[in-house]
């Protein structure tokens, strides 16, 4: 340090101090912060703009410049679109089978792993593993398992002829259950911690009062367990919406259709139709649903608070 | 009957029921971890399995005939797996490292200095959060084929690091470590940034460590997206080749399911080494989530 910024700093007032004290953190605030911010403006809040744009115009994939703009035709094109209404109900169908099931699964798991059992650790593993498989191993050994000699057909080959998977009513059934396996180790995961942190004493205090295991379950565990269940329907149905490998690698949306859901249509105009402008409407569509699931949501868990 | 007496017989029957039930509950654990097993037992049949049985076409328990062929193929004879894995690897541990440093940054920067607007940067972090990947893809796969970037490992890896669920994290817990800490080592000079790299990132191990689990798992198993951006089979991922492989050979089972059992060893590997630090992972997440 020279004289020079020695003097200067001993004849300025404290308010001069203080303002070079704060643009100095204010450029190592910047400097520590851009490199993420560069990321985040150029990869997630410019598409989300340009998808905004781009929805308004009949997009030329090849030559932007010559798109032309179409106001909100994409929108009312959506809305008339019988492909898109029936993505959306596929999906609604998928979330609706597939939650609950997830929810009961992971909490019978994580309940019966709470006592002590022997070999808990080898069971956790167990059930936690599919989670860390990439959903085309998944999908695939899941369509061997449902295919005309696969072990799920010759089980429940009576239900359907041939393969569910070409069936229109066990396709999304059998996908399901693929997804369940998929899932559920993730959420057993949470629920084990949230048992595992309702004082014991409290079962005791039942017990001694002569409270069965119904009701112990239902005015203890429930009651505690609860933030940690609101957030495995929360955060499992907000995945589920946006599922795709399963549907797109096992039946490719079909048997006609009925398993073709809106990620998948998503897919499907946006890089194989190239229909850009028509498939940026239906993310925006798709993101407007799954912001209306998140309030849904975060009324129901603020008035359960209460 | 003496007091005595009815408490013992009390406990002899409270003992006999909790047998039973303890019973039960080792019939119901081990019966759905053996469901839960199912399908790697089927993978691993099928792919020991010689084409000449499955073209039976009949349903069988253990397979009459049991060959490592394509095992050994895959393994030694034509490698395109390893190549694919170490596409995959490159692309997991260049995107856990970035996240791991600039989310850091950044949180660092917002709970530990001062500027104008970082309430409203947070904010905007935050609201991101809400918005699901998937919505993007279109208008991201325009940007990327703008930037030139269709068919490289950096257009996997940017949008990756772009995605808020880091800062989210780092900010919750960058919050709560007190701040007498870097008092001190302030006042013994330390620059700032020697308190981001001395200071708060070694008290946030736990943290890191879990994020970058995460970010490794997720990474490593992208799917739609290495879809979408690469054309190439040389720079495949595993779970975009083994697709590749399945639509090739749908005839041959045994080859697809010898190259899921192989695409899906690494990261069971990762698991075993790490079980309890990534189910502690999981429960940190839904604990700030």
């Amino acid at each position: 340090m020279d004289t020079n910024t020695l003097t200067s700093s001993q004849t300025s007032t404290r308010w001069e101090r203080m303002f070079e004290r704060s643009t100095r953190e204010t450029i190592m605030g910047l400097v520590f912060a851009i490199p993420y911010l560069v990321l985040f403006a150029a990869f997630l809040l410019f598409p989300l703009l340009k998808g905004l744009y781009m929805s308004l115009f009949e997009w030329n994939f090849l030559n932007p410049s010559e798109s032309t703009f179409i106001g909100l035709d994409n929108y009312a094109r959506l809305v008339n679109d019988p492909a898109f209404w029936n993505a959306l109900w596929n999906t609604l169908e998928f979330v609706a089978l597939t939650v609950p099931l997830i929810v009961v699964v992971s909490l019978v798991l994580a309940l019966g792993l709470n006592k002590e059992l022997k070999g808990s650790r080898l069971l956790q593993f167990v059930y936690f593993s599919p989670y860390v498989l990439t959903v085309s191993v998944v999908a695939i050994v899941w369509s061997q398992m449902f295919a005309q000699s696969g072990i799920g057909t010759h089980f429940l080959g009576w239900l359907f002829e041939g393969s569910p998977l070409n069936s229109k009513f066990w396709a999304m059934p059998a996908i399901v259950i693929t997804t369940v396996w998929w899932q559920a180790g993730f959420y057993f995961a949470v629920l084990l911690a949230a048992r595992q942190n309702v004082p014991e004493r409290l079962y005791e205090a039942a017990r001694l009062d002569g409270a069965g295991p119904w009701r112990m379950f239902r005015d203890i565990t429930l009651p505690h367990m609860k933030n940690a269940l609101l957030f495995v329907v929360i955060a499992s149905t907000i995945f589920q919406f946006q599922v795709f490998g399963q549907p797109f690698l096992m039946t490719d949306g079909g048997p006609v259709g009925e398993t073709e859901t809106l990620v998948v249509y998503l897919y499907e105009l946006g890089f194989r139709a190239r229909e850009l402008g028509f498939g940026a409407a239906v993310g925006y569509t798709l993101l407007a649903i799954l912001v209306g699931v998140s309030i849904l949501n975060y009324v129901l868990v603020g008035t359960n608070n209460e | 009957m003496s007091n005595a007496d009815r408490s013992e017989s009390l406990v002899s029957r409270l003992t006999d029921r909790d047998t039973l039930y303890r019973l039960g509950l080792y019939l119901v654990m081990y019966g759905l971890a053996a469901v839960f097993f199912i399908p790697y037992v089927r993978m691993f049949e099928l792919s020991v399995t010689p084409l000449s049985v499955m073209s039976d076409g009949g349903f069988f328990w253990i397979p009459p005939e049991t060959t490592f062929a394509v095992w050994e193929r895959f393994l030694f004879r034509e490698p395109i797996i390893y190549r694919w894995a170490w596409n995959t690897l490159l692309i997991a541990s260049i995107t856990t490292f970035i996240v791991l440093v600039v989310d850091s940054m950044i949180a660092f920067s917002i709970t530990r200095l001062e500027w104008p607007g970082q309430s409203l940067v947070l904010g905007i972090i935050m609201a991101s959060f809400m918005i699901p990947g998937y919505v993007n893809i279109i208008p991201l796969y325009t940007v990327i084929n703008d930037l030139g970037l269709l068919n490289s490992y950096w257009a996997i890896i940017l949008p990756f690091a772009a995605g808020p669920l880091g800062v989210f994290l780092l900010v919750q817990f960058f919050r709560d470590i007190p701040e007498e800490l870097e008092e001190a080592a302030r006042l013994d000079g330390f620059s700032q940034f020697r308190i981001y790299a001395q200071i708060i990132l070694p008290l946030s191990t736990p943290i890191l460590t879990a994020l970058g689990l995460f970010v490794f798992i997720w990474s490593w198993n992208q799917f739609l997206w290495p879809l979408i951006v690469l054309n190439n089979d040389q720079l495949y991922t595993l779970p975009i080749g083994v697709v590749i492989l399945r639509d090739v050979n749908a005839l041959a089972p045994n080859l697809i399911m010898t190259s899921l059992a192989i695409a899906s060893l690494p990261l069971f590997i990762v698991f075993l080494l790490f079980q309890d630090k990534l189910i502690s992972s999981v429960q940190m997440q839904a604990g700030t989530g």
